[in-house]
């Protein structure tokens, strides 16, 4: 029987061509899905590994909620709306403790197997200018500054020259240099937060992990720190303290050994430090784990493909099956009547199944090993090189040959059923059994998608009410289950109802939506449109079936193309009702834009007036324990007059911002309960010169100089004593080269500055709901200088008002000439304010549409099968409407139109279901910045066309193989 | 037997008004050299209009492969088919078609009606493919022969065997084509059924003057035919006139000798 199966699958062979595609396609995505998770995970442990290498941590011991954004880099401006409310979620994951003191490092340098401990300082932000005098950026991410000598990172290996030691110096990675096509030696610019400098690269180092695409650089210690304070307003503390220790001999420590190393600190940590150790392996663990968990969300995304592609490779299997059963009836028959079991009978179908499943799984296998690979050189491409492992695990293999041969055996045991039980007289017979009864289904599935749309119900009703500080529900334990739970639970268990629910519900839609959807075609073709939708209904599951796959693709697609279009409507209407500026000008590291910048830009002709926007560092309000953070910024007064027009909610926000209150964004003021006319005591920070400290450091530095100096000279006589006047020479030139460097330093990098933290109270004057301000509070320039100082603000925004009468194309020339030399700062008109936002919501979207086009590849394989099947199943009725005048174009209609309506029918569903799930997502994300929603009507437009084409072009082969039967065979009666 | 076949070979001159379908020195093998089997060896038959004409024979005569030949259904490897003066063997699929929509009707023997279309949108299938007008008048006269005016509605799985065949003759009739075929029209039929769908076809011709031509293998079926053509190998051994019922069922007495020698 096997051997029967066996040759039954080479005669079939080209029958099976297309379930093999629907099969190795699924596979490959499976094993695809799974090689890059492992590829990433191996990627960030190996960064974890090189990048935080430290064998003991030395951290707070109180856990803080802090609100991140309140940190640098929450200079976000209008366009972060759907990009945070993602990464918010991510943020949180890790958690925060209490700064600790810097000068522990000397307590720690005490303890005995502490090879070092330091404070790495970090400076986000920089942009390096390359060889071609362009900032260097890639896809990767971010340019990082770390303040690196000797011994710092241990990781961190220099192939050539040596460390930083001024501001005018800089070490390369490997990876940095290469981007930049600088090597020691050269000379080039570096952007720091205050502007550009002309730096000289001394070093090249590398590390195991590639770094993902950071661009890193290595400062000087000294100036990372300086920038760092500036940058986070936080002077003298750190959150972690790196230590490693010595017993391995330079080697990193084993995991007992740091413990031992960490018990140890922690024994000599005065106790008054709120100090904690704890081993490096423990923190790299922890957070890898959260890496780990934020990227997380690829493998379901591509998993979710895989079950598409393979829902449809069983289905086109079992239609295949079908088929071919059919056509071997009278074979079956004739085996049976000679004496073969049932269960014989299924396995020569079965065999073939396997087979076909082997082979379908070993090139999914094969493709999805290409897909990773594909995948790694692209982003090597676009500037993340990875360096971990892509090549699929024997399991991941395994699993993928596991999934495609089951989904093959599943996909195939109807229809081998039918062939092991059919009674040899039934081979001939023709009729088809009636479809079991859909309604079970329709009840079914209409309660499924019911629950699900209450979920998401729900899901708006908890935004809601988080947005309007009420109760979710009159009941209290409820509230607080639904605390817990959040919005995103309800979210996705609604989406994940509806999407099931409606492919439940499906088969008991195909007749009245195929009525409605084949009225037209009904009426314009009368004959061949309406045997095309009566056709539809005759196997109602398998029409259902079929349009399922594009209904998931089309779902998901036109979900996200509601939220991208919201999201992009949302800043183009902050743009086109509040933006009265010309320009804004902002920084593309998002960092500050340097003081010569705008002295630049308020010097360019044409410019009326310039208003900026300072973010104030560290800003608090509140006092003790209760205090809370809120992004800050120092306005002009005219903020709301000359720049943006306020959306207020109480209170007048124009007369509270001339007055020198405070005027607070819609959310801060809900989540500190404040009403206009309450009073708040804010906490600001200034940086000041501690005279005390800069005067000891000067004096140090003169004595270690002094002390060099004379060790050197020394040596020198003593050398010149033993007769060797050569070396002598060199020792006193060294000497003398010593005392030059002592003068050259500068200055700066020996003045000491420390925090002082001022207390100031002021009025809440007014609240106002323009999402760009919703969750910070705003203050005018006199107001914020009791607050903080220069070392506290930094310029994050300007908006530039052009003088009367002025061109304003020629202006944006001249202001975009005026900023070159400063490399980060960014001049944008209207349109390119609003562009921005859009253009990555555009590229977002193109990721989209390739998803959309691999959903169509699919949804026209299923098609495509299902006509060849309902062709081969109506031979004898497309023979006999041949033979009473139908014409062969009208064949082709016929299938054509049915096959347009399988793809209309999967596509109106998805869209159904996707432009739902995209408003609950608008409506639940709305404070978050999507002001405004936008369903993209013409995209959906295209959709729909496109539906239609895939629908014509799929019915072209199975109305050509149902052409090439003559009618003769299809009507003669044996 | 030999004596009866000479007519059959004489009628083969020129067309005349009287003759809706002929058949000139129509050949058909199936299969390759090594393989033939000749199905039609160079057939001459005319039928005539108005006429109800039986193709009778055992199983692998060549009776349904002339009758697929003389349709258009099948191509003649010689020879030549003419319907209403068009030649058929010649014509291609989009005259073929043309063929099918204004010149022929056809009855088979199972699988005559499309399962979507109810028994009156079956009957008038073939006008509005070809985009004709619908003579309802006719179509109330045509349901009314057939006896299917309370059934018109419904599917052809809710209909009898019969009632189905019922349905394929009005339509066949729908269209008033010049001819039509009718292969084993009551093959799957219990005699009952058979007698009235018989009747039915024998009544379009008596009535309508509408020219039918049968493939059969029921001597009961063929006695209500105007003609009896038999076949025996690919040559039309017998030509009857009028034959009673009696003297087809000796046909096939004879017949039977023949084919089980």
């Amino acid at each position: 029987m096997i051997r029967i199966g066996l040759r039954d699958a080479r005669a079939h062979f080209g029958r099976f061509v297309m379930s093999i595609i629907a099969i190795a396609l699924g596979v490959s995505f499976v094993v695809g899905s799974f090689c890059f998770r492992e590829m990433m995970n191996n990627q960030v442990d190996q960064m974890m590994a090189s990048n935080s290498d430290a064998d003991v941590y030395v951290r707070g011991n109180k856990e803080q909620k802090e609100n991140s954004a309140a940190s640098f880099g929450g200079a976000s401006d209008s366009g972060s709306g759907s990009a945070s409310s993602s990464s918010d979620s991510t943020s949180t994951e890790s958690k925060q403790y209490n700064r600790i003191d810097v000068s522990l490092v000397d307590t720690l340098n005490g303890i005995a197997g502490v090879d070092t401990a330091e404070a790495v300082y970090e400076v986000n932000g920089l942009v390096l200018v390359g060889k071609d005098d362009n900032a260097v950026s890639t896809m990767g991410g971010v340019t990082v500054g770390m303040g690196l000598a000797k011994g710092t990172w241990r990781s961190a290996k220099l192939t050539h020259g040596r460390w930083a030691q001024s501001k005018d110096e800089i070490a390369l990675h490997t990876f940095a240099a290469e981007s930049a096509g600088l090597k020691v030696g050269d000379t080039t610019k570096i952007v720091y937060p205050d502007g550009p400098h002309d730096v000289r690269v001394v070093g090249i180092f590398s590390t195991a992990s590639s770094q993902a695409g950071a661009i890193i650089i290595g400062l000087n210690a000294d100036t990372a720190k300086k920038y760092f304070e500036q940058q986070t307003g936080q002077v003298g503390t750190a959150r972690y303290l790196t230590v490693y220790g010595s017993a391995a001999g330079g080697q990193p420590l084993t995991v007992e050994q740091q413990q031992t190393l960490a018990d140890r600190i922690n024994h000599a940590l005065p106790s008054d430090a709120h100090a904690v150790a704890i081993t490096g392996q423990s923190v790299r663990d922890d957070n890898a784990a959260s890496t780990k968990k934020a990227l997380g969300f690829i493998q379901p995304l591509i998993l979710i493909f895989a079950i598409i592609a393979l829902f449809v490779g069983s289905f086109i299997i079992t239609n295949t099956f079908s088929m071919i059963v059919r056509e071997s009836m009278r074979g079956y028959a004739l085996l049976r009547s000679i004496g073969a079991s049932p269960i014989q009978v299924f396995v020569t179908v079965a065999v073939q199944a396997i087979l076909l499943g082997l082979v379908g799984s070993g090139i999914g296998i094969g493709l999805g090993w290409i897909m990773v690979k594909g995948i790694v050189a692209l982003m090597a491409n676009m500037g993340t090189p990875m360096t971990s492992a892509v090549d699929p695990s024997v399991s991941d293999m395994l699993i993928g040959l596991l999934v495609g041969v089951l989904v093959t055996f599943i996909g195939a045991s109807l229809p081998a059923r039918r062939a092991a039980t059919a009674p040899p007289i039934q081979a001939m017979n023709e009729t088809v059994n009636p479809e079991k009864p859909v309604w079970p289904r329709g009840i079914i599935g209409t309660l499924m998608v019911v629950l699900g749309a209450a979920a998401w119900l729900l899901c708006w009703r908890i935004a809601w009410a988080n947005d309007a500080g009420v109760a979710v529900s009159p009941w209290t334990g409820f509230n607080d289950w639904i605390k817990t739970l959040g919005t995103g639970w309800p979210l996705g268990i609604g989406a994940g109802l509806v999407v099931i629910g409606v492919i439940v519900l499906a088969p008991a839609l195909v007749t009245p939506t195929s009525a409605v959807l084949g009225w037209i075609p009904a009426h314009v073709f009368t004959v061949t449109g309406r045997l095309a939708t009566r056709n539809l209904s005759r196997s109602k599951r398998r029409t259902a079936n079929t349009a399922a796959a594009l209904f998931v693709g089309v779902a998901i697609v036109s979900c996200l193309g509601v939220v991208a279009a919201s999201a992009k409507a949302s800043v183009a209407g902050i743009v086109d009702s509040g933006l009265k500026s010309d320009f804004s000008a902002m920084s593309v590291s998002s960092g500050q834009i340097p003081d010569e910048a705008i002295t630049a830009i308020k010097k360019t002709a044409g410019v009326g007036t310039v208003s900026r926007s300072r973010m104030l560092m560290g800003v608090t309000y509140g006092s003790g324990d209760d205090a809370t953070a809120a992004m800050t910024f120092a306005e002009q007064p005219s903020l709301f007059t000359k720049v943006f027009a306020p959306v207020t909610n109480s209170g007048d926000a124009n007369k509270a911002l001339r007055n020198g209150e405070l005027v607070v964004g819609l959310q801060v003021a809900k989540d500190n309960g404040w009403k206009v006319g309450d009073t708040v005591k804010v906490n600001g920070r200034q940086v000041v010169i501690d005279k005390a400290a800069t005067a000891k450091a000067q004096e140090d530095y003169q004595a270690q100089v002094k002390a060099k100096i004379d060790g050197l000279t020394s040596e020198a006589q003593r050398l010149l004593a033993s007769g060797d006047v050569s070396g002598a020479q060199a020792k006193s030139a060294e000497a003398q080269q010593a005392a030059e460097d002592a003068k050259n330093v500068d200055p700066a990098t020996l003045v000491k500055t420390k925090t002082e933290v001022t207390h100031v109270s002021m009025k809440v004057g007014a609240i106002i709901e323009n999402s760009i301000y919703r969750s910070m509070v705003l203050m005018n320039d006199d107001a914020a200088g009791k607050i903080a100082n220069q070392y506290t603000m930094f310029t994050i925004m300007l908006f530039i008002n052009a003088k009367q009468g002025t061109d304003v194309a020629a202006l944006k020339t001249r202001l975009i000439k005026a900023v070159k030399p400063y490399y980060v700062v960014n001049v944008q008109d209207r349109d390119e304010f609003k562009s921005t936002m859009s253009s990555m919501v555009d590229q977002i979207l193109l990721v989209l549409y390739a998803l959309l086009a691999l959903s169509i590849v699919i949804a026209i394989f299923g098609i495509v099968n299902t006509l060849a099947l309902s062709v081969s199943e109506r031979t004898k009725e497309i023979g006999l409407l041949r033979a009473i005048g139908t014409s062969r174009a009208q064949v082709r209609g016929m299938l054509g139109i049915e096959a347009a309506i399988i793809a209309v029918f999967g596509t109106i569903l998805g869209m159904v279901v996707g432009v739902a799930a995209g408003v609950v997502i608008r409506a639940v994300y709305q404070a978050n910045g999507l002001s405004a929603l936008s369903i993209p009507w013409n995209q959906l437009g295209v959709f729909l066309v496109l539906a239609i084409l895939v629908g014509l072009v799929a019915s072209v082969s199975p109305a050509s193989r149902a052409l090439k039967q003559p009618v003769l065979d299809a009507v003669a009666s044996e | 037997m030999a004596r009866h076949s000479a007519h059959g070979k004489a009628t083969s001159s020129k067309p005349s008004d009287h003759v809706v379908a002929r058949a000139i020195d129509l050949t058909k093998i199936y299969g390759d050299a090594d393989n033939q089997v000749i199905a039609l060896n160079h057939v001459n038959v005319e039928f005539e209009r108005g006429q109800m004409t039986a193709i009778m024979g055992p199983s692998g005569s060549g009776k349904s492969t002339l009758m697929h030949c003389m349709a258009g259904l099948d191509q003649p490897t010689s020879g030549k088919v003419i319907v209403e003066g068009l030649e058929v063997s010649a014509m291609n699929q989009r005259q073929l078609t043309k063929l099918r929509r204004e010149q022929i009707g056809f009855i088979f023997q199972s699988f005559n009606l499309v399962p979507t279309l109810s028994a009156e949108e079956n009957i008038l299938l073939p006008l509005q493919i070809a985009k004709k007008p619908i003579d309802r008048a006719w179509f109330d006269q045509v349901v009314h022969v057939v006896g299917l005016e309370q059934r018109l509605k419904h599917r052809p799985s809710q209909l009898s065997g019969g009632q189905q065949q019922r349905v394929a003759c009005a339509r066949a009739m729908m269209a008033r084509p010049s001819v039509i075929f009718a292969d084993e029209p009551t093959g799957n039929l219990d005699s009952h059924s058979s007698r009235e769908v018989l009747g039915f076809l024998k009544q379009s011709v008596k009535d309508y003057g509408q020219s039918i031509v049968m493939v059969t293998h029921d001597p009961r079926a063929a006695s209500y035919a105007d003609r009896v053509l038999v076949l025996a190998d690919g040559n039309i051994t017998q030509d009857l006139r009028h034959p009673s019922y009696d003297q087809i069922l000796e046909v096939f007495a004879d017949e039977g000798e023949e084919t089980h020698a």
